[in-house]
């Protein structure tokens, strides 16, 4: 009796489940990127007649946060826009599905180009699409150098001559001379924008003496002098000479305060990178001032190296933003549809000459919309100089490690004491024979 | 034992009655069981170890102790509530009732509107109001430090945890001025008046008369707003989120980074099992008070 009304039970459930409508399929995405998300998600809505469930996610750090969590409780959605640093540790956690065989009949896929795609790959295979890539440069503000007597064209050939610029921004009223991305509430930003650009040109580049990892023997790199210039010059910025107060990097929204800053000249010199001349009159936004507007308030010049022999004489690290499908979605052909949709080379080739974001497709590449745009010109000069991540599974712990690194130095704590807290710290990660310490 | 018929025809809809005490009693058991048991692992959010995690023993707690993090938040947790809410919101609410007790007037309305406008703001909200008004070019600075000829500090850089503690002081006020308030109605007049006429300033009618009367009150009070104040979180996150440097980094701000940041769930885990005892340990504390004198 109890069996045949389970049966029945299950019958019917079975029936109704098949009788319901598929699901819409799922994404989210950061802000930050709606330029290119959006008209994606239309394009796909005209194109099947299907609805998608998008969830818009404000960019910053707890975006990060946001989709890690939802990764690790299995509630994400189909479709998730992901920093291209994370792509390799959660396709080692088995988040993410493998895209190589569900893109093999696009004939868009063959467009991309190896070495970005070697950034989101794992094990061979690649586990998101990127949109563009970036490289990191020093913003300055044209009129705090115009009132503290500082030349137009800037081009700083030391960290000592960015801190001399500090001290003569602070003499005129510019208290935070010289924001250098430090504390935990950047998150990444932290990293690459301030510690990584300033770690590769501490010391020399041989046996990646300027590293966090030694790739040679896949060890991290828990002390080096390389490490400890970096901090020696966090100190210098914000403990000894003070050339900014530490409070704008606590700021409670701080990717837009500090935009809003610089822009207002209560940041002389913004340690940032190519988006900034998006973003800082709101990424994608579409009633920007024109590019001679923009190049009258501000400019930038490469990150200088240290100056101290055989380290580089000015450095460059590129990153950049990826789509993403969960691996629940790996069956799914929808969710493969709209990432097709939103990487259209139209849809993606006018959002990266609108942004002026560099790209990552040699058939845009190759556009005479993007070859004729002097800025995406100026920017792809610098890409000879750049570099990557270490973005291997683990990067993300050691990433938040150095950002407690300099909070640390913020806090006024000695280069011993916080050099050895990141040591002990990445040996109860990785255990000690996966830490190195460098002469 | 005899049982009370009523009580006997009514064990149906009584135990139906319980179901949502013993839903909330099991998922608070349930749930720190998990943290106590996360808490002797190296579990991590993602990576290989959110898989393949093992045990190790007391090395996360004995990692509060040799690690930089806990003892540095411990001290910014104990400043924080200390002056915040056991001085802060407790004494200025208590002060607040008294002085306002009786009165009738626009000054008692704008002060208590005041007071719970704090209350009632969201803490997202109130935090960003804080930001601005302690910015360099904010409120702080614009009318009253700028005119003295001070300034402009940048107050949050100089001065963090001062400025959480008074933003919290401002938000959390209301309750202990409400519960102080009702509490005193509830002192009859006969005896402040017998007190008066005896001779006792308003004063020594404070001290002898009204807080030994009030003691229960005032342990309860003090009994919530530790328990909230130690575990808060949201004000202090938009407001520094922790920082500069760790200097606003209270525990439950640790407890955060270190399990959703970083990832590190078993040592979060551990982080969130020593406040727990630490709260107990106050809560046990605040509930001896509670005990009428013999």
């Amino acid at each position: 009796m109890l069996k045949r009304h389970l049966l029945a039970a299950a019958a019917a459930t079975t029936l109704l489940v098949s009788a319901l409508p598929a699901q819409a399929v799922s994404i989210a995405y950061n802000a930050n990127f709606e330029a290119l998300i959006a008209p994606g998600i239309a394009a796909y809505e005209a194109a099947t007649g299907q609805k998608v469930d998008a969830i818009k996610l404000p960019g910053g750090d707890d975006y990060s946060t946001r989709i890690q969590t939802d990764l690790s409780a299995g509630t994400a959605a189909d479709v998730i826009m992901l920093d291209s640093y994370i792509v390799a540790e959660y396709a080692g956690s088995n988040y993410l599905a493998p895209l190589d065989d569900l893109l093999k009949d696009w004939d868009q896929f063959k467009d991309f180009m190896k070495g970005p795609l070697d950034v989101v790959s794992y094990n061979g295979k690649v586990y998101a699409l990127p949109n563009g890539t970036d490289v990191r440069m020093l913003y300055y503000n044209k009129a705090d150098f115009t009132k503290a007597g500082l030349p137009i064209p800037w081009a700083p050939k030391t960290w000592a001559d960015v801190i001399d610029a500090g001290k003569a921004l602070n003499k005129v009223g510019v208290a935070n001379a010289f924001l250098l991305e430090a504390g935990t509430k950047w998150g990444e930003g932290t990293t690459m924008q301030g510690f990584y650009m300033t770690l590769l040109g501490a010391d020399t580049p041989d046996g990646d003496r300027n590293r966090l990892r030694d790739r040679a023997s896949g060890k991290w790199i828990g002390d080096s002098p390389a490490i400890r210039n970096t901090l020696k010059f966090y100190q210098d910025v914000y403990v000894n000479d003070k050339i900014s107060g530490t409070a704008i990097n606590y700021a409670a929204d701080v990717f837009n305060d500090t935009n809003n800053a610089f822009l207002a000249g209560d940041i002389g010199i913004y340690a940032t990178g190519n988006w900034a001349n998006d973003c800082l009159w709101g990424c994608g936004n579409a009633n920007q001032p024109s590019q001679e507007e923009k190049d009258k308030l501000v400019g930038f010049s490469p990150w200088p190296g240290s100056g101290l022999p055989g380290a580089k004489a000015t450095t460059n690290i590129s990153g950049g933003w990826t789509v993403a499908l969960t691996a629940k979605a790996a069956t799914n052909p929808d969710a493969i549809k709209l990432l097709e949709a939103i990487y259209d080379a139209k849809n993606l080739g006018k959002w990266t000459v609108d942004t002026k974001t560099l790209t990552v497709r040699q058939d845009i590449a190759d556009s005479d919309a993007y070859k004729s745009n002097p800025f995406l010109a100026q920017i792809t000069a610098m890409v000879a100089d750049t570099t990557g991540r270490d973005t291997v599974p683990g990067y993300a712990k050691v990433s938040a490690l150095v950002q407690d690194m300099t909070a640390g130095i913020l806090d006024g704590k000695s280069i011993d004491d916080v050099v050895k807290t990141y040591h002990d710290a990445l040996v109860d990660e990785f255990g000690a024979d996966a830490v190195v310490t460098l002469q | 034992m005899r049982q009370s018929p009523w009580l006997a025809a009514a064990r149906g809809p009584m135990l139906i009655a319980m179901l949502p005490a013993a839903v909330c009693i099991l998922a608070t058991v349930a749930l720190s069981a998990w943290a106590i048991f996360y808490s002797f692992t190296n579990v991590e959010l993602t990576g290989a170890r959110s898989i393949n995690w093992s045990f190790i023993g007391f090395d996360n707690y004995v990692r509060l102790f040799t690690r930089e993090g806990f003892l540095n938040s411990l001290w910014v947790t104990f400043v924080f509530t200390f002056f915040s809410a056991i001085v802060g919101q407790s004494v200025v609410g208590f002060t607040l009732a008294v002085t306002l007790r009786g009165t009738r007037s626009l000054l008692r309305n704008i002060v208590e509107v005041a007071v719970m406008l704090g209350w009632l703001l969201p803490d997202i909200v109130a935090a960003f109001m804080w930001n601005a008004t302690t910015s360099k070019t904010g409120l702080i600075n614009s009318f009253i430090l700028n005119p003295l000829g001070v300034g402009p500090v940048d107050l949050i850089s100089n001065y963090a945890l001062t400025v959480v503690v008074v933003a919290n002081i401002w938000k959390g006020t209301a309750w202990s001025y409400l519960l102080f308030s009702a509490a005193l109605d509830s002192i009859s007049r006969e005896i402040l008046e017998a007190a008066r006429v005896d001779g006792a300033t308003p004063f020594q009618r404070i001290r002898l008369v009204i807080l030994p009367m009030l003691r229960s009150h005032i342990a309860t009070n003090l009994l919530l707003i530790t328990i909230w104040t130690f575990g808060y979180f949201a004000l202090i996150f938009a407001l520094t989120g922790g920082g500069p440097g760790r200097q606003t980094e209270v525990l439950s701000i640790l407890m955060f980074h270190t399990s959703f940041n970083v990832g590190k769930l078993g040592f979060g885990s551990a982080i969130a099992i020593a406040m727990m005892l630490l709260v107990g340990v106050l809560a046990v504390f605040y509930l001896r008070q509670l005990k009428e004198p013999k």
